[in-house]
């Protein structure tokens, strides 16, 4: 015998600090925002309240282009394609869609941002990166 | 001096894709074996470790459902939310530092009961990643991406690696394939096709630690590591390994081993990903005649959380049924996405 059950609790995630930062910056800006950690050298993506390497709270928030490059992706056949992309001014990548078809990418590939019309502080307001025209890259 | 830790115990139920019985149920009869196998019985268990992932039982605190069965009621037990090796990791301690003589490891899940993969999206961030619908098979397919940039062979590789795991497995949790038929197979997370992955079903494993001093006679549990990468995909070098290299530079040290001279007769790793095979050989540089995946690992049959406990019950019987008993193993566990904890375990054999 089975009994069959479907879990479903509303939940409320806090963003926190660099997050809601973040956030708000992709809903009011259309900005994707980073970190620079000073004693790694390294602007992280996207914004954090601490650098993962060194634990340093003492980050500089920076804007990070809407460009941005292809580091790795994924083709998911019924749940679209994902990827790494590495903003450009960040050294590290972050996961996020990408928006065309698998055989429109390659790693390396020039990006852009592609943010939703309607937005309201939520990651998805980044609808995913598509391949940038302007680049022969 | 450090006390041994002995491998008294063994006990598993058969990996099955739907395995009708309850999880005390499963984890009973896991833990029915192992005191057999060691010929004892519950009241000889002095303190008790148990690994289990709430959200894969769809209960929280899932160590509560089990705490009769694993003999815990009035007794001492601890909960490990990671890799069933991490349990034996704990256990390990509990007997090295002297608190306990006799401790039972016991690891579950039933990934029947709901969508595996669907329930992996919520160890993501759940901020910048879960509302994406990013799950492990997603970071693992970004993985194996960057693996095969430049590399027009990988994915033949490792197809082979499945079909050859697959193929040695008595009870394999997915039909043996050829190469030909998984570079075929349903893509899930391209370059990642269906005959690339570890086919999930449910499991439980029970083992019993025991320090030297019992008397008990087995494989020796010399030395044990672990390590953890950072959470984010972006923040890590995907291409290799370290946090294992790490992992057994620390098993290394506590088994007194120099890890460049260490030699493993065998080689047991869990690769729930065929390329992640490629990414264990290359970490942990192991000479040739090492023999890896004696049962067909992982990529054969996977229970997660089980799945490194799974790979020492294959080591230790790889272990007792060495002729010259005198041989030496290592132990491998993962858990979160792609593989964000890593556990080694240095097993050795007693010599006849
Ligand atoms: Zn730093």
């Amino acid at each position: 015998m089975m009994r069959e059950e479907s879990i479903r609790i509303p939940f409320r995630f806090a963003a926190g600090r660099a997050g809601s930062r973040m956030l708000a910056a992709l809903r009011d800006d259309k900005q994707i925002l980073g970190s620079h950690c000073p004693v790694c050298v390294r602007t992280l993506a996207p914004a954090r309240p601490f650098c993962p390497e060194c634990g340093g709270e003492n980050l500089k928030t920076v804007e990070l282009g809407s460009g941005a490059v292809l580091v790795s992706w994924t083709d998911m056949p019924g749940r679209g394609l994902f990827a790494l992309v590495r903003p450009d001014g960040a050294d590290t990548a972050m996961i996020h869609k990408l928006l065309g078809q698998s055989g429109d990418f390659h790693i390396g590939a020039r990006l852009r941002a592609v943010f939703a019309a309607e937005r309201r502080g939520h990651i998805a307001d980044l609808q995913g990166f598509e391949p940038d025209p302007g680049s022969a890259a | 001096m450090r006390h041994q830790v002995i491998i008294a115990g063994l006990g598993d139920t058969e990996s099955a894709l739907e395995d009708s019985r309850s999880i005390p149920e499963m984890v009973l009869a896991a833990v029915q074996t192992a005191l057999a196998d060691a010929g004892i019985d519950y009241g000889a268990i002095d303190s008790v470790v148990t690994a289990s992932v709430d959200l894969f039982d769809g209960i929280t605190a899932s160590n509560i459902a089990v705490t009769e069965v694993v003999g815990a009621v009035m007794k001492p037990e601890t909960r490990i939310s990671a890799d069933g090796l991490a349990a034996i990791a704990h256990g390990a301690c509990q007997i090295w530092s002297g608190a306990y003589e006799t401790v039972l490891v016991v690891a579950h899940a039933k990934t029947s009961m709901a969508r595996y993969q669907e329930l992996t999206q919520w160890a993501m961030d759940p901020i910048h990643v879960q509302p994406l619908g990013v799950d492990f098979l997603t970071c693992a397919g970004l993985q194996a991406r960057l693996l095969a940039h430049g590399d027009a062979g990988a994915d033949r590789r490792w197809a082979q690696i499945a079909a050859d795991r697959r193929g040695r497995a008595s009870r394999p949790l997915a039909p043996a394939s050829s190469v030909e038929e998984i570079l075929a197979s349903k893509p899930v997370a391209l370059p990642l096709r269906q005959g690339m992955c570890a086919p999930m079903g449910d499991g439980a494993c029970a083992i019993v630690l025991r320090g030297a001093a019992t008397g008990a006679q087995g494989p020796v549990l010399r030395g044990i590591g672990y390590d953890l990468e950072p959470h984010a995909l972006g923040d890590r070098d995907l291409t290799h390994w370290h946090g294992l290299e790490r992992a057994l530079q620390r098993a290394c040290k506590t088994a007194e081993l120099q890890r460049a001279y260490a030699h493993f007769d065998f080689a047991e790793p869990s690769c729930l990903f065929a390329h992640e095979e490629e990414l264990f050989t290359a970490a942990v540089k192991l000479r040739e005649d090492t023999e890896i995946s004696a049962d067909g690992g992982l990529l054969a049959a996977c229970v997660p959380v089980v799945a490194g406990m799974s790979r020492l019950a294959t080591a230790t019987r790889q272990l007792r049924g060495a002729e010259d008993g005198g041989r030496r193993a290592l132990v491998h566990g993962t858990w979160g996405p792609v593989a964000q904890g890593q556990v080694v375990a240095i097993l050795e054999g007693t010599p006849l």
